[in-house]
């Protein structure tokens, strides 16, 4: 029987792609101009990423210790998930 | 009448939200006049200019050194004390306001102090295995991650990834790697 092999796109961006690299650092804000005592601790993101042309982007973002728990946890969500199907 | 002698603590609570939002939350349309004419009206423009100035440098004060509140209290008494310095009914009402609003102004210096794009949201789904009768490629379970990433002030960009079994397992290693690192950064002193 066949069924589609392209899911639908319900996502807000028109094209997926393949992730190439992921590479992460820990980093620690100190003092800025507008705040001499930031203090906090911070993960920054480089994610190389190529679509369907093979054309490969680099992307930069930044997540607080919450957020990259949160990422993590979906992340393990998903492991889960992708295990049972 | 002095802008100091005249307000109640709800009038300068008032004031420093209002000098929050313009400051550190990025709120738009504050004006001088706009927070003399509704909060002391009855204060002339060239009495409250300086009134403002002085609570608005306190507040900066305070932010930018992430007071303790051993801290707070300290810095406060030396303003009661300065000349053209603050109140002591002033300075109550200022670390009430900052006791509360603390942890909401350090994630707004937090977010401005951050000049790549933050992660606003994460949403995902996994599409199962599907067959082709014309085709002896099984296709495997993937899952769908959409990034929702945003600097500072601007709109959100979306990037959609696909990854197979392998591919979520080799980033959840990786992201066992970055814990490993928090903890370590975590249980050192400072």
């Amino acid at each position: 029987m066949e069924t589609t092999s392209e899911p639908p796109l319900d996502a807000k961006s028109d094209v997926t792609n393949q992730l190439v690299d992921f590479q992460w650092k820990l980093g620690m804000a100190v003092s800025s101009d507008t705040c001499r005592s930031l203090k906090y601790p911070y993960v920054a993101v480089m994610l190389k990423v190529a679509d369907h042309s093979g054309q490969v982007k680099t992307k930069c973002f930044e997540m607080t210790i919450p957020q990259f728990q949160n990422f993590y946890r979906q992340f393990k969500e998903i492991a889960a998930v992708i295990e049972t199907v | 009448m002095a802008a100091g002698e005249l307000e109640g603590g709800k009038t300068l609570s008032g004031l420093l939200n209002a000098l929050a939002q313009d400051t550190f939350h990025g709120y738009p349309g504050i004006t001088e006049e706009l927070l003399r004419s509704q909060l002391y009206p009855e204060v002339a423009p060239e009495e409250f200019r300086p009134f403002l100035a002085k609570m608005r440098g306190i507040l900066k004060s305070i932010a930018s050194a992430d007071m303790d509140f051993n801290q707070l209290e300290a810095f406060l008494t030396a303003q009661t004390k300065k000349q053209g310095g603050i109140t002591s009914d002033q300075a109550a009402v200022i670390s009430k306001f900052w006791k509360s609003h603390k942890t909401k102004i350090r994630e707004s210096l937090m977010n401005q102090s951050r000049w790549n794009s933050g992660l606003r949201g994460l949403s995902w789904r996994v599409d199962g295995k599907s067959q082709s009768r014309h085709s002896a490629q099984i296709h495997t379970p993937v899952a769908i991650i959409e990034l929702e990433l945003g600097k500072y002030g601007q709109e959100s960009e979306f990037l959609c990834l696909e990854f197979d079994e392998v591919k979520v397992n080799q980033i959840l290693k990786t992201l066992s790697e970055v814990e490993e690192s928090i903890s370590t950064l975590i249980s050192q002193p400072n």
